[in-house]
């Protein structure tokens, strides 16, 4: 804590606090638990919408789906923790957004992840993925959710800070919602799920070099907690409910209190420890795993312990709630802290944070050599760590449990049935590049990115959630960065009308090694979902059919810089990234939606990274067909090959459609006032045919399946 | 007839089992917890080993307690002849009490494997896979311990037993190598022991029920499974 913020803490006391107090109180306004340097952007983002149930800042988003079912998302970042540990870190990062989903009093559902390290080709870098790839994989598998959806990114700014972000997609109905406060005094404080240790997380602000005592959440203990916590919820023997993970039971106790508008007494003596000697303050300050904090009306008590001893889960009585509006917390009855619930949870100062210019950059293409062999090219690109195929991580996500996955991680998005038949898309996305290159035009891209991801499955975009991963907020520069994201996806979602519904920041992604600070490019992780509207089967993007029409949707142009091509051929990425585009991007969603509501799309892919080239090649190489093509007229100021192929335009799709569907798709196009342009057949023959030259897909699917695998196998 | 669905506290499966059988005409599944003890299996017709956490993970946490104080009941289930089926770890449950032969052991490449995979079902006639013979079906996998193996006479003694079930192929139904997801001895994907009347499925038939998750092969599978408990 600074000087001024214990100086504020005391003028709010009228006294100076105690040791336990400001050891409670430096865990509750850190950046990471306050978000004292960021939440002052939050308006920037749309938030409202007619079937948000539960918006930005109340824990987890729910939307209504409709016939009663309620969908609840979380997004959380582990970043630090899994830089110390991988295989930890990132398993904890799981354990969390679990928690925080089913704290609603959601069933898990479905899970997502992204994941950013430094090149796989350096030896520490690809054992710090895979290790972090087995964290999830063991956690998430035993637990029992689907992974349905992630997306991985490799540069060398994240080599010192890795980057983990988890999503855990829930369901529950109207009257199953559980809230996160505790609004009636008298009602009973119950602990449950694992015993608390002395595990603390590591501080995003600590190097990670810093001692780590934090150990793998279990996963047998969240099942049972899941379990456990679906025979309360169906009972209806919850009155409120909070995680209790990071931040301890001082956090979960005081936003229970502060959104309820009551106080709390906890007796840390009554809290069920696994290890001896523990102070009052490591007790409420542990982060231990697979522990709910329940508020229980006392006509319930009964029945809920009867149902907690029957699971054999540790559980106590450690308080009540009361309508003092303090957060009392009592150590074999001395009282060691008494503080306003409300200053625990917003009486922080918001620090002055300064944003500096950022770089200028240029859209000149200066840099650019045409390649001598552009059958080489492509199969550099197919092979490169940003394109090449991901199953090596994927295949270790149990993907099918539950039974209801439609579409598995690798397509357009992940496709998972609800009950009553509703079926939904998932996507993660970011473009570290670009957003590095220009955060505003960066994070809106990579939030266009996704919303193409789930236009490509069939599926319209209902909500997003966002995690913004930054360096340091207290040098200008990333401050700058991060609140320049924070625009750029405001922009997007008052845009496109898509409300915001949870989201995080993970501050201090930077390190400083050999007295140069080194930070991570800006990654605004994005996660959206999206309806299938009728309940309609998606798309996907393997190519189908054999001479069917393969077309261009939207205009392509002169935008190399920040893309892959310019990483595979310059080693780095620089200049302007390309251009955020509303209106484009509008038009070409509504035309590619109403071709799927017409049932004519065969199969269908977003451009993005590695531009029509890499986008054609990866519906070639899912499917069973090749393509021949003719690329001397595409619409846009793209000039010569290179640009058609490889450059990163947005708003672009590549549609499927058989002759017989070509006019009806065409007259879809042009009364969306989009440029749908024939680009060739495909074909019963593995090749694909560029005009100027081909590949053979035997070859091609080398190139892409081994880039990355190859790498790990090491 | 009343299938019973065995859940310990590490499965994972059950509800996806039960989900599965609840569509077949003439199956009543019902959960049995491990926690409510013995004689939750009594009124079962036929029992199911649903998938879960490893046996490794349940030794770690010390949690086995909770599947042997399953075993005799289990054990004098098999003895009396009635159908069992152990799908995913549920197998390993199952080779642990020696009701099914082999082990699982963990995958060839020391990782957990999630995929499509094609299954042939065995030529010979048995009760689990009355006219199925031969036919290629196509489920996914999801384990990281479900690489059978045997030792040598045991391997040759169920091969020429016809205790051999259902191996990995290729779609077109070859018993290759490549076919292989975890390097299972002789791409062998299930067994069934000697008296014929306990059935163990590595990969996860629960998961493939109708063709809007790409396959309702896993139907079919279990379909026979009921059929197989009125045969009896």
């Amino acid at each position: 804590m600074t000087d001024s913020e214990k100086g504020q803490l005391s003028l709010a006391l009228g006294r100076e606090p105690t040791e336990t107090e400001l050891g409670v109180v430096a865990i509750l306004w850190s950046e990471r638990r306050s978000y004292k340097s960021s939440r002052r952007w939050f308006s920037e983002f749309k938030t409202d919408g007619e079937n948000v149930v539960l918006g930005l800042g109340k824990g987890a988003g729910i939307v209504d789906l409709g016939d009663g079912i309620l969908l609840g998302v979380a997004m959380e970042s582990n970043n630090h923790p899994t830089q110390a540990n991988p295989y930890i870190g990132s398993a904890l990062a799981i354990a969390g957004v679990i928690s925080d989903v089913i704290a609603h009093g959601c069933k898990p559902v479905a899970l997502l992840n992204s994941l950013r390290f430094g090149d796989p080709s350096i030896k520490d870098h690809a054992f710090a993925l895979k290790e972090a790839v087995r964290g999830i994989s063991e956690f998430a598998n035993s637990v029992g959710i689907p992974m349905v959806g992630g997306d991985a990114e490799f540069n060398d700014s994240f080599g010192e800070n890795c980057v983990l972000n988890a999503v855990c997609i829930g369901i529950t109905e109207a009257d199953s919602m559980v809230m996160s406060r505790a609004s009636t005094p008298g009602h009973h404080l119950v602990l449950f799920g694992a015993k608390t240790g002395k595990e603390r997380l590591i501080d995003d602000t600590e190097s990670s070099e810093s001692s780590n005592t934090s150990v793998p959440g279990n996963p047998l203990a969240k099942r049972i907690v899941i379990d456990t916590l679906e025979q309360l919820i169906d009972g209806k023997l919850l009155r409120g409910l909070e995680d209790v993970g990071g931040g301890g039971l001082a956090l979960a106790g005081a936003k229970l209190a502060a959104r309820g508008n009551t106080g709390v007494e906890i007796h840390s003596d009554k809290v069920p420890i696994c290890e001896e000697d523990m102070s009052a303050l490591e007790i409420v300050t542990s982060d231990s795993q697979d522990r709910m904090l329940a508020v229980v009306a006392p006509e319930n008590l009964e029945r809920v312990l009867a149902i907690l001893d029957g699971y054999n889960t540790p559980h106590s009585v450690i308080g009540q709630v009361t309508d003092e509006g303090f957060y009392n917390l009592y150590h074999y009855g001395e009282l060691k802290v008494s503080l306003p619930a409300v200053l625990l949870t917003s009486g922080f100062l918001e620090p002055d944070r300064f944003e500096e210019c950022l770089p200028e950059r240029t859209a000149s293409m200066d840099w650019l050599v045409e390649p001598l062999d552009h059958v080489q090219m492509l199969l550099s690109m197919l092979s490169s760590v940003n394109i090449a195929d991901r199953t090596w991580i994927y295949s270790q996500f149990d993907q099918h449990i539950q039974a209801n996955t439609i579409v598995d991680i690798g397509d357009n998005s992940g496709v998972i049935e609800l009950p009553k038949g509703k079926r939904i898309a998932l996507t993660t996305s970011c473009n570290s590049s670009w957003s590095h290159l220009h955060p505003q035009i960066g994070a809106a891209n990579s939030a266009t990115l996704a919303m193409r991801n789930l236009v490509a499955s069939g599926a319209k975009p209902i909500f997003i959630a966002d995690c913004l991963n930054i360096g340091n907020p207290e040098r200008p520069e990333s401050y700058a960065e991060f609140v320049e994201a924070v625009k750029g996806i405001g922009r997007f979602s008052h845009d496109f009308n898509i409300p915001v519904l949870t989201g995080g920041v993970s501050p201090y992604n930077e390190k400083t090694i050999d007295g140069k600070s080194r930070r991570i490019h800006l990654t605004p992780q994005v996660m959206m979902a999206g309806v299938l509207p009728g309940n309609r089967l998606p798309a996907r993007r393997s190519l189908c059919t054999p001479w069917a029409n393969l077309f261009l949707v939207g205009e392509t142009h002169r935008e190399l810089n920040g893309s892959v091509f310019q990483q595979v051929q310059l080693g780095r990425v620089q200049g302007l990234p390309p251009g955020y585009q509303a209106g484009m991007e509008k038009s070409a969603m509504e035309a590619v939606l109403a071709s799927h509501a017409k049932g004519i799309v065969r199969s269908c892919n977003d451009i993005g990274r590695g531009g029509l080239a890499i986008g054609l090649m990866k519906m070639a190489l899912r499917g069973d067909f090749g393509f021949r093509l003719d690329l001397s007229d595409i619409p846009g100021s793209a000039i010569g090959m290179t640009e058609i192929l490889y450059s990163e335009t947005s708003a672009r799709y590549l549609v499927e459609v058989t002759e017989t569907n070509q006019e009806e798709f065409l007259r879809t196009m042009e009364s969306c006032k989009v440029v749908a342009t024939e680009l060739g057949l495909t074909l019963n023959e593995p090749i694909a045919n560029f005009g100027s030259f081909s590949v053979d897909l035997k070859e091609a699917r080398k190139a892409y399946m081994s880039g990355i695998a190859e790498l790990l196998d090491k | 007839m009343t299938i019973a669905i065995v859940k310990f506290p590490g499965t994972n499966s059950e509800k996806d089992v039960f989900r599965a059988l609840s569509v077949i005409p003439g199956a009543r599944p019902y959960i049995a917890s491990s926690r409510d003890g013995v004689g939750t299996l009594s009124e079962a017709d036929a029992l199911v080993i649903p998938s879960g956490v490893s046996i490794d993970e349940y030794v770690s946490v010390g949690a086995e307690k909770w599947i042997d104080g399953l075993k005799n009941e289990i054990q004098e289930f098999a003895e009396s002849n009635k159908p069992i089926l152990g799908i995913g770890n549920g197998v390993q449950i199952l080779t642990r009490f020696r009701l099914l032969p082999g082990q699982l052991r963990k995958n060839v490449k020391g990782r957990f494997v999630c995929k499509w995979v094609y299954l042939r079902v065995c030529k010979d006639p048995t009760i689990f896979t009355d006219g199925l013979e031969g036919l290629v079906i196509r489920v996914p996998v999801a384990h990281s311990h479900g690489r059978f193996h045997f030792k040598k006479k045991e391997l040759e003694r169920i091969v020429d037993s016809g205790g051999v079930l259902f191996r990995y192929c290729n779609q077109d139904g070859e018993m290759i190598p490549e076919a292989n997801p975890n390097g299972s001895m002789d791409n062998i994907a299930g067994v069934k022991n000697e008296a014929g009347n306990v059935l163990g499925i590595v990969p996860h038939p629960e998961r493939a029920t109708k063709v809007e998750l790409t396959s309702a092969d896993g139907l079919i599978l279990l379909e026979s499974f009921v059929r197989s408990i009125t045969a009896r």
